[in-house]
């Protein structure tokens, strides 16, 4: 015999997720998470910038832009995880007889839901904005193609060698003109090297008996620091050099200089 | 376990990296020591004046030896027989903004250079060398036994020094044409190439050759070009 009073009905979903951020522990929790998904932004928006290479292509100017975005969309991850770490040292257990594990989380069927989802969304915005952005350079280098500087670029062990065919002039420093487009076609003389010229976001691979092909515009004057971003043997670390991206007149006084002729 | 059990333990195993951690250091500091002595340059009394600018002048003589009987006549002090070398030392000191005259007595031969730009003379005086007493601004790539190649770093603390000089290579047909140098020593016949640069402030640059000299290993940039104290080194402008 039953009772309709008797009858115990089961919260709903709603009921139960406004029950569980009322916990203090949650709470405290969220709050941490806010905090320092607020310091990932931070950075992300203002400090960041700053730390990276100076812009000076528009390459660099899209990774620039690239990164601080992915600085935003791991700072809530970083932000959960940091909080989770900072309540584990506060509320850590002190004495020698730990208490019993809690419930396992991979049996809270909302938590591991909410977690997958917002992982996979995340990670989806990252690659989606990542491709954009990638499509972008590519068709940038296709319509950028016949009014580009070609610079025909040489790794050695340990020294890097600059030719640009259409001005007569070789050169153990890579100077550009702003504002032109130039593509780089990069391959190595001996083992494998990685031309970086920092400033210009550019990273491709030299390798023997192979040309890659790279393209950026200059969008700055200022100097170029150009490195092998592979290890390639006794003085990988001393295969560096310079470079400046120059006004026009500048650049053409310089290919001058060189004895070679302007394009 | 104590808290002073912990303590101690935690001191211990720090005690323990940092111990581990230098031995590797002073190990691996030891090993790229100058297996040579340093070579110093000689500084002469006279000045000159280039671009409307003095600089006192200093000079310093190498050679480039294809065998560990000449090297050693030179004074070098080589472990690999079989290795081609720069010598008497792989590690030459230069004063700093100085008119500074290198002689290279080199007597190698050669093939062919992986990469043409460095049979072009860069960063000499008048863009030029002296070989046997003739002024020229290249050697074919395919003329050429080694190289000397100085470069840095490109930082904020110190000149930019870049300085490529190519090497004729010695040949059989070559006595027919030139005087050669001889090595007083051996008798070895080679090359002597006389040529100027201008050094900057103080830095710590290196200088290796160019040409695949090495072994078949590494795109012939193995042995004598993937070791301390052969066909590379360092130059300390002081």
């Amino acid at each position: 015999m039953s009772d309709h009073n008797d009858v115990h009905l089961e919260p709903t979903p709603g009921e139960r997720f406004s029950k569980f951020l009322k916990r203090g522990d949650i709470r405290e929790t969220l709050a941490w998470a806010t905090f320092y998904t607020a310091v990932f932004v931070v950075l992300g928006a203002y400090f960041y910038p700053k730390w990276m290479p100076t812009v000076m292509s528009t390459d660099m100017k899209a990774i620039e832009r690239l990164m601080v975005v992915f600085t935003f969309i791991s700072a809530p991850v970083c932000g959960f995880v940091m909080s989770i770490f900072t309540q584990t040292l506060r509320h850590r257990h002190k004495g020698d007889t730990p208490p019993p594990d809690g419930p396992a989380i991979r049996n809270n069927r909302l938590a591991t839901s909410v977690f997958a989802g917002v992982s996979s969304l995340l990670c989806l915005t990252a690659i989606v904005y990542g491709l954009i952005e990638l499509n972008s350079s590519a068709e940038a280098a296709t319509k950028d193609a016949p009014n580009a500087l070609v610079v025909e670029v040489t790794g050695n062990q340990w020294v890097w060698s600059f030719n640009y065919p259409s001005l007569g002039v070789e050169s153990n420093v890579l100077n550009l003109p702003i504002d032109r487009p130039v593509i780089f076609q990069i391959t190595s003389a001996d083992v494998n090297h990685s031309f970086w010229p920092v400033q210009l976001g550019v990273k491709a691979d030299a390798n023997h008996l192979a040309t890659t092909l790279a393209q950026t515009t200059p969008i700055k004057l200022g100097t170029i620091d150009v490195k092998c971003a592979e290890l390639c043997g006794l003085y990988h670390a001393y295969m560096e050099t310079s470079g400046e991206v120059m006004t026009v007149s500048d650049f053409n006084n310089w290919v001058t200089a060189q004895g070679g002729h302007s394009a | 376990m104590t808290n002073t059990k912990r303590a101690a333990s935690a001191i211990l195993s720090t005690l323990l990296g940092i111990a581990v951690v230098g031995t590797v250091g002073i190990t691996l500091h030891t090993l790229s020591a100058d297996p040579s002595g340093k070579l110093i340059a000689t500084k002469e009394a006279d000045t000159i004046t280039v671009d409307g600018k003095n600089y006192p002048k200093a000079s310093v003589t190498m050679g480039v030896y294809p065998d560990s009987a000449t090297a050693v006549k030179n004074g070098s002090k080589p472990t690999k027989e079989d290795y081609v070398q720069y010598g008497p030392s792989n590690h030459v000191v230069l004063p700093a903004h100085t008119y500074v005259t290198m002689t290279l007595h080199v007597y190698d031969s050669g093939e062919k250079l992986n990469n043409p730009y460095f049979g072009k003379v860069v960063g000499t005086i008048g863009g030029t060398i002296n070989i046997d007493g003739v002024d020229v601004s290249s050697v074919a790539p395919d003329a050429v036994q080694h190289t000397f190649t100085l470069h840095g770093l490109p930082t904020s603390s110190q000149d930019p020094l870049f300085v490529n000089v190519p090497l004729p290579h010695v040949e059989v047909n070559d006595k027919d044409e030139f005087i050669p140098t001889k090595d007083p020593g051996t008798n070895n016949e080679g090359h002597t190439v006389v040529f100027s640069f201008i050094t900057g402030g103080k830095g710590e640059y290196v200088f290796n050759c160019e040409y695949p000299c090495g072994d078949g290993t590494y795109a012939k940039f193995g042995a004598a070009m993937s070791a301390y104290g052969y066909m590379s080194g360092k130059v300390t402008v002081a």
